[in-house]
């Protein structure tokens, strides 16, 4: 569920040139306010407008720092006073953060005019340019321990923008010293990290393999003519570029190939070719075929269970790209570069899967959907759904939120669309709180089988009130869903109900534009509708335990659904 | 001095900047009878700054050089930026 933003900018400088393009460009229907000019540690004290605000705090070192700004005025480097400075900076975004929903912080930068000492300048306890490094990583430890607080790294804005990124006659005329090309790198990339933080960042990118992952056509001139590697800058390019979706796909973001080929011929190139680095288990599934791909994308999402916002797709043909635009259009598909050079480029400029955790689950998403496509397989050669799912050894993991699965779940919360109840986005911190509360109980779900482990894909979240326990959050990993996992965290919620002596447990479903797999799943689970009217609400009398589908073992760490409803 | 459909462009190419700092209703046309400042122009202050100093930046990487367009002769009542093709004109004729 996508929610309209609210930023809060507090600045050192005029900033609202930022703010302008970040309300009216990158995040076209956000709020946003300006901290009342003034010095920054009042602003931080009074907090921002309210706790559903996010936040950018921008300064620069030399007036928020005293010791730096002495520093560049020549005097002796005092670098522990400076770091004393800088972490009581830190406390005070600390405590800002503890009443916002995030903060960002862009590091400082020094404006390349300023040359400092020159060849001294990276020299310790001399240099203002080896201050300045130290005073950001010192904020960026200081802040480290605060999960919704994000420091951005500033650096490659100016960069990006080259010599134009700072400007001092806009400094003299409007108290704003960096230029639009920063203002819209900043803008851009603060408008990523809140996509990341509601749940939008893309989690899949499809190719096309001709001319993109390689250099010609496979199927005219054999895996043995293609361009790729060796001594050849275009062949390099190639083999940098799958370098760099391999490490895409390290960061969770999962691969497949759409492709139009013949393909046993295109397949043999991927496992054949010795300068590939993406091979066949590098990718979660593929098309390649002479169908449309506009088609043959809407079948792979299908069969991943993914929606289409969730996918990028990569392809040299600005006809297919068009095609693809037009059959869906919340599927992102990038102008790509004619230059093989400049496709490293182009997807490292792609903002589109920024995420505020990196979690094992998502290191090892790509084995994981190896796995899947084993499991499918393993349908094909079995009579019945429900041989395969006992086939499959199915073993479900329960355990109560704690600081180690904490990220995981968070993440869940944010990402998950279709198997969600009522689709609150929570924050880490609102998580932890929530889940703090006595009269909740959170749990977490663990699914592995005999093909892998599929990590942390479940939550549910009950509230209890009187002799009433109400299922305020039942959300399921796309990845997971369709194997009974569904019924079995029914069931330990119920046994949650009966140890906690509900005799009722009441589920509201909360519609959105993606979550009707849940309602599907509500209808066909044996719960009972509440009422005509209240056509969302399912009711089950928990003085009955909900039967645990046979296909699935609860290893169940809170002892309750296992002793009480085993 | 510089050719006008040069300087029109990169007048349109400062406008792109600044009307992604506007809202949809305020947002500069592409049309030479487009007012920049003055009565019924939709840039405030900050807004006609900060076109003014790109554009500064636009025309001196054009011409490797570097040209002052920000002063106080802006608001006078025949001011080269009262509207685009006016703009456009004094760009042409000045950059040399």
């Amino acid at each position: 569920m996508s929610r309209s933003e609210r930023l809060y900018f507090i600045a050192d400088f005029n900033v609202e040139t930022l703010a302008r393009y970040v309300a009216n460009t990158t995040l076209a229907d956000a709020e946003t306010a300006l901290a009342p000019p003034g010095p920054i540690m009042p602003a931080l004290a009074a907090g921002p407008p309210g706790p559903d605000w996010s936040a950018v705090v921008w300064t620069r070192p030399e007036t928020t720092i005293e010791a730096f700004r002495r520093a560049l005025t020549c005097h002796e480097i005092d670098l522990d006073r400076a770091l004393d400075e800088v972490r009581a900076y830190a406390a005070a975004i600390a405590q800002f953060a503890a009443r916002a929903r995030s903060v960002f912080v862009p590091i400082w930068v020094s404006p390349p005019f300023e040359r400092g000492l020159g060849m001294l300048d990276y020299r310790p306890g001399i240099g203002q340019a080896q201050l300045l490094a130290r005073m950001n990583l010192a904020l960026a430890d200081a802040l480290r321990n605060h999960p919704s607080v994000f420091v951005l790294d500033a650096g490659r804005w100016f960069a990006s923008a080259g010599s134009r990124g700072w400007s001092q006659k806009l400094w003299y005329a409007t108290k704003s010293p960096f230029t639009s090309a920063v203002i819209e790198h900043a803008a851009s990339d603060i408008g990523a990290a809140l996509d990341g933080i509601a749940g939008r960042a893309r989690r899949l990118v499809m190719l096309d393999l001709d001319n993109v992952l390689w250099g010609g056509v496979v199927g005219e001139v054999g895996w043995t003519g293609i361009t790729l590697g060796g001594h050849d800058h275009v062949g390099e390019a190639f083999a940098d570029f799958q370098r760099a979706l391999k490490t895409l796909a390290a960061r969770g973001v999962q691969l497949a190939l759409v492709s139009r080929n013949d393909e046993a011929t295109a397949l043999e190139a991927i496992d054949r070719h010795p300068e590939m680095q993406l091979r066949r288990g590098d990718f979660a599934g593929w098309r390649i075929n002479w169908e449309d791909k506009a088609r043959n994308i809407a079948d792979l999402l299908a069969e991943l269970n993914l929606g289409s916002e969730s996918a990028v797709f990569v392809d040299d043909s600005a006809i297919e790209r068009a095609r693809v635009r037009s059959a869906i259009p919340d599927v992102l598909v990038p102008e790509w570069p004619e230059d093989p050079a400049r496709f490293r480029e182009a997807l490292g400029s792609l903002r589109c899967f920024d995420s505020p955790f990196l979690t094992g689950e998502d290191r090892t998403r790509t084995t994981m959907f190896a796995a899947e496509r084993s499991r499918r397989s393993g349908l094909v050669a079995v009579a019945s759904v429900e041989e395969w799912l006992e086939s499959l050894d199915i073993r479900v993991t329960v355990e109560p939120l704690a600081d180690g699965n904490l990220d995981r779940a968070a993440q869940l919360f944010n990402k998950t669309n279709q198997m969600n109840l009522a689709t609150r986005r929570l924050s880490k911190p609102e998580l932890e709180v929530w889940a703090a509360a006595p009269e909740h109980c959170l749990l977490t779900f663990r699914v592995c089988d005999r093909f892998g482990d599929s990590g942390l894909t479940g939550i549910v979240g009950l509230r209890f009130e009187g002799s009433e326990a109400h299922l305020v959050d039942f959300l399921l990993s796309c990845r997971v869903m369709g194997r009974h996992v569904e019924e079995a965290m029914l069931h330990v919620a119920v046994a949650q109900c009966r140890a906690r002596r509900a005799s009722t447990l009441r589920a509201e479903f909360r519609p959105t534009a993606r979550n009707n797999p849940c309602l599907d799943f509500l209808r066909r689970s044996g719960l009972r509708a509440a009422a005509a009217a209240a056509e969302n609400v399912f009711i089950w009398n928990a003085s009955q335990p909900y039967e645990r589908p046979r296909s699935v073992t609860v290893l169940d760490q809170t002892g309750v659904a296992t002793a009480l409803d085993p | 001095m510089m050719d006008h459909d040069e300087a029109l462009r990169i007048v349109y190419d400062a406008i792109d900047v600044v009307n992604r700092q506007l809202p949809a209703s305020k947002r500069l046309h592409k049309s030479p009878d487009t007012v920049i400042v003055g009565a019924g122009g939709s840039l405030d202050s900050l807004g006609i700054v900060t076109f003014v100093i790109l554009l500064e930046e636009k025309v001196g990487e054009a011409f490797g050089t570097t040209v002052q367009l920000l002063d106080e002769q802006m608001l006078v009542e025949d001011s080269p930026f009262q509207s685009i093709g006016a703009l456009t004109h004094y760009i042409a004729t000045r950059a040399m």
